[in-house]
């Protein structure tokens, strides 16, 4: 009971900070958007082809999420540990009965809602806009713990980068240097078979690539591949726990 | 170190120490604090009141012993203390309320206060719908103070509350402090202001380069090392030049650019000083009896005014 209290209102004071931050609010909801405009509808994707961009739209779905459930969580966990750490908030928090796991878990809570809404609206748009055919399939309300999950693992890991990174500028130049080599090289818009061989084992090793297999098997062409999604959604629920394990582990409880 | 303790302290630090690389931040500090007490550790800006405070809440990795309540800092109950760090800066898009309804939303129902009362107690009544970032620095300061207060905390540490304060505020969070002591809380209190200690402290921790120089109630603290009580004369008259011709007998002067100082001037002594002062024909612009405070024990332990202390460390 008083956990949950605790949890609670971590959660709506997190939830207020980051509803009341107009640009990141804004650029949650606007860059993957941004991103599906350039490569759905400029660019366009042409399947047959050769080289990048050259798969079915469908194929590329995976990384329009990515591109929102990548890079929010880890640049809003990472600078809010660092903007805590600035102001004193995790020595006041240490003398308080909240516990490191708990604020992780509430601040991955109010990023999972957010990014829900940013990765809904976008799997709309994608499909408005790109031409993908995802039929209507229970099955595709996998997506929905998929795309919960994968926040709550990059939640972990961006607490780890606010952690070792040691400001707020420190934040987003890391999460940045991490986020993109995640985001082209975990089969979401580059095709493992595109890459040099000897570098193909290590695409096993991005915790993104379980989460692109996972949408790709609900919204690729033909019905949904329920056993391998399924698959990969453990997979990612297994590192999710993992990662909030570490980045509780990390959340400074000192000076 | 201070023993002068009978029940079970609510802070006891034995042999603390902190080390940040080369530089000793605290130095074998041993202190105790008696239940419904209020502490006062003053000095300057970096001599490691900051670090002592951390190191007594467990948040810095310090050496030594720490005990609160009895127990030592892992087995606390974390819901009996309240915090105000020093540099804390809260949230800034929350208001004034929604602030302290946070912090109340982390501890059990039975153990947290009613908002409204906490924020009417620092003075913040009018505010509670304004967002910190919109408060003034004062404000900001009350509001980081209400936070500590949510939980009705059996110790309180407060690192520098009034640092911004205004002069009104700061009386106000005097009272405060004086009323929570009166209702049994614990204080531990920071402050790099000799007067605010004195005011509030029982007992006042002096500090300095990382070690504690002095500890005792500020009048003892006083009375022990701060010398006596002295007259100061300010006047343009050339009768200074020659502090015989005063009359001044048996009391020490010195001449000061603004006049001269007698020292030494007890509560009986003044009329004869003051009438000395008059006889010698020395047209006083302004005479003043000052007792030595903190301020002159600090400097006659240290052989460091206290002023300078500060200005050197900025």
């Amino acid at each position: 009971m008083t956990r949950l209290r605790r949890l609670r209102a971590e959660f709506t004071a997190e939830r207020r900070s980051f509803l009341r931050r107009r640009t990141a609010v804004f650029f949650t909801f606007v860059f993957p958007l941004l991103v599906v405009l350039i490569f759905g509808v400029l660019v366009q994707t042409d399947g047959g082809g050769v080289g990048l961009f050259a798969r079915p739209p469908a194929f590329y779905v995976p990384g329009y999420l990515a591109v929102v459930v990548l890079f929010t969580p880890l640049s809003r966990v990472g600078s809010t540990v660092a903007r805590h750490r600035d102001g004193a908030r995790f020595e006041k928090l240490a003398t308080t009965p909240l516990r490191r796991w708990e604020w992780l878990l509430a601040h991955a809570v109010v990023n999972a809602a957010v990014i829900g809404l940013a990765a809904l609206l976008l799997f709309v748009l994608t499909l408005l806009l790109t031409g993908v055919a995802a039929a209507p399939a229970p099955a595709l309300l996998l997506l929905v713990p998929l795309v919960a999950l994968a926040t709550v693992l990059f939640c972990g890991v961006g607490c780890v980068v606010g952690r070792v990174a040691g400001s707020q500028d420190g934040v987003i130049a890391a999460s940045n240097a991490l986020a993109l080599p995640l985001l082209f090289l975990s089969e979401t818009f580059v095709a493992a078979d595109q890459l040099p061989a000897w570098f193909r084992p290590a695409v096993g090793l991005s915790p993104l690539t379980y989460f692109a297999r996972g949408v790709r098997a609900l919204v690729g062409s033909g019905d949904p591949a329920v056993g391998v999604a399924l698959t990969n959604l453990a997979v990612v629920a297994a590192l999710a726990v993992v990662a909030v394990a570490a980045g509780a582990a990390a959340v400074p409880r000192t000076d | 170190m201070d023993t002068d303790v009978t029940a079970t302290p609510a802070v006891e630090a034995v042999d603390v120490s902190r080390r940040y690389g080369d530089v000793v931040a605290l130095d074998g500090v041993s202190l105790s604090v008696a239940p419904g007490a209020v502490f006062g550790l003053v000095g300057p800006n970096g001599a490691g009141k900051t670090t002592l405070v951390r190191a007594l809440t467990g948040t810095t990795d310090a050496t030594g012993e720490v005990r609160l309540f009895g127990d030592p800092l892992p087995a606390v109950d974390r819901a009996r203390l309240g915090l105000l760090p020093q540099s804390f800066s809260p949230a800034d898009r929350l208001t004034a309320r929604e602030l302290v309804d946070y912090y109340a939303g982390l501890y059990d129902p039975r153990r947290a206060r009613d908002v409204d009362a906490v924020l009417a107690e620092v003075g913040l009544a009018d505010d509670t719908a304004v967002r910190y970032e919109n408060l003034s620095g004062g404000q900001r300061r009350r509001v980081c103070v209400a936070t500590a207060l949510v939980n009705d905390p059996d110790l309180l540490f407060l690192d520098e509350p009034t640092a911004g304060v205004d002069p009104a505020g700061r009386r106000s969070l005097h009272g405060l402090v004086a009323r929570l002591a009166d209702e049994g809380t614990t204080v531990f209190l920071t402050s790099h202001s000799m007067d605010e200690v004195e005011t509030l402290a029982d007992r006042v921790g002096l500090v300095r380069d990382g070690s504690l120089v002095a500890v005792g109630p500020p009048d003892g603290l006083v009375a022990e090392h701060g010398g006596h009580a002295r007259v100061l004369v300010e006047t343009a008259s050339d009768a200074v030049a020659d502090p015989p011709a005063l009359g001044l007998d048996g009391f020490d002067v010195e001449r000061t650019t603004e006049g001269f100082v007698v020292t030494d001037v007890g509560a009986a002594d003044l009329p004869d000083v003051v009438e000395s002062v008059v006889a010698a024909e020395v047209s006083p612009d302004a005479v003043t009896w000052a007792r030595p405070g903190l301020e002159e024990a600090y400097f006659r332990l240290t052989g460091e005014a206290f002023a300078d202390a500060e200005a050197e460390r900025r």
